[in-house]
């Protein structure tokens, strides 16, 4: 019931009047794009305007790939009850968003599930990327 | 996880996906709602604007200057298409790139902002930690030739009620008048009529003229609500991390057809994953 009760916490956040956005989600990302990338969490910049986490995955050949997870600014995410501490390196997490129109190993991280199972939403409300 | 639970989970989900969207509907008609509570007044006699103000969804389309118009279709001269060709297909978002704003950019913006108000000047505090301060005295005149700015050259005063801002001396074409990338030009002038009509309020009329850029003067009308009491404007530097500046591409990416920005048909993410057991 915990992580229900998280769950119900995260969505919660999505109540409130968004705020805009720093820019435009189709200034930077690809619709098209949807992908997921699952990967060990190397470095967390909890940072305005937005926050950065960064991945190490796998390509099929078990190469390491780096990748870098954009989301919305610290204080939005604080408040919907993504919290800094939700991020620990060296944790499996999976990243499911869309990737950097120029093909960049960048992504909008929209949603995050933790390695506790937590699903949390790290999209930029009012950017008028998919909600 | 059970199958009980997992029902539960999803009825829960549900719900709150239900009241969310009961929620939005009551913020959406917020402009619609009487406030029984009256004006704030200074000392002075004067409405007081100062508040955390917040926009409403039904605002729309946002961050358009053309949200009066019909069509949302601004009156642009041939430099203005010039200009919004410049800017759509040359130019990052000025904002996204930590430059301010500016007026009347600000108040077609989604973010909340907040007013703290004197006697003789008023306030307007913004996220990004940016401000803009304008003297209230009707004897004060602009200047011959003000130092382009962002917010411009602003005066300050009242017509009964009503705050009258009137601006002229803004920066040139490298700044967007609102988020979908639409031009104005160094001859901007912007006069803004506010209002707080109750305490919830707070409204303002703006005139936008711009003779370079548009063939006419046009307004821009918009109502924001008050916050609640302990919200208030937070640190939000933008030039901290700016990671994304070097993955930006020029102009807000595509318009949809309600006038705001943004893909019209995206591609649905992965399924959430099982939770797990």
């Amino acid at each position: 019931m915990k992580r229900l009760l998280y769950a119900v916490i995260a969505l919660s956040g999505l109540l409130a009047v968004p705020l805009a956005a720093h820019h435009s989600f189709a200034a930077e990302f690809d619709a098209s794009k949807a992908i997921r990338v699952t990967g060990t969490l190397s470095k967390v910049e909890w940072t305005n305007p937005h926050i950065y986490f960064y991945l190490d995955a796998k390509d099929e050949q078990g190469n390491v790939v780096k990748w870098t997870c954009e989301s919305a600014a610290p204080g939005a995410l604080s408040r919907r009850g993504f919290k800094r501490g939700d991020l620990k390196l060296g944790d499996t997490i999976v990243v499911d968003g869309y990737r950097a129109k120029n093909g960049a190993n960048l992504m909008d991280a929209r949603r995050v599930t933790l390695a506790d199972g937590r699903i949390v939403s790290g999209a930029s409300a009012g950017d008028g990327g998919p909600q | 996880m059970t199958g009980t639970r997992v029902a539960l989970c999803s009825v829960v989900v549900v719900v709150v996906l239900a009241l969310s969207s009961a929620v939005s509907r009551a913020q959406l008609s917020v402009p619609d709602f009487k406030s029984n509570r009256s004006t704030p007044r200074m000392a002075n006699g004067k409405p007081d604007f100062s508040g955390y103000w917040k926009g409403t969804t039904d605002t729309k389309p946002v961050g358009n200057i053309g949200k009066d118009l019909p069509g949302w279709k601004l009156p642009l001269t041939p430099a203005g298409e010039a200009a919004l060709k410049h800017n759509l297909t040359a130019t990052i978002d000025p904002e996204s790139l930590c430059i301010i704003g500016g007026i009347p950019r600000h108040n077609a913006s989604g973010l909340p902002f907040e007013v703290l108000q004197g006697n003789n000047k008023i306030a307007f505090l913004y996220w990004y930690s940016y401000f803009r301060l304008i003297p209230i005295d009707p004897n004060r005149k602009h200047s011959d030739d003000p130092d382009p700015s962002f917010f411009g050259e602003e005066l300050g005063r009242w017509e009964g009620d009503t705050l009258v801002i009137d601006s002229i001396g803004f920066k040139d074409e490298k700044v967007w008048i609102d988020e979908n990338a639409n031009p104005h030009s160094d001859a901007l002038h912007v006069v803004e009529r506010w209002t707080r009509p109750d305490a919830d309020h707070i409204h303002v009329e703006t005139l936008i003229e711009d003779s370079k850029f548009y063939t006419r003067p046009f307004t821009y009308s918009r109502t924001w609500v008050l916050g609640k009491p302990d919200e208030e404007i937070q640190e939000y530097a933008c030039s901290e991390n700016n990671v994304d500046a070097a993955h930006l591409g020029f102009g807000p990416g595509p318009i949809r057809p309600d006038g705001t920005r943004g893909y019209i048909d995206p591609a649905p993410l992965p399924p959430p994953l099982p939770r797990k057991q």
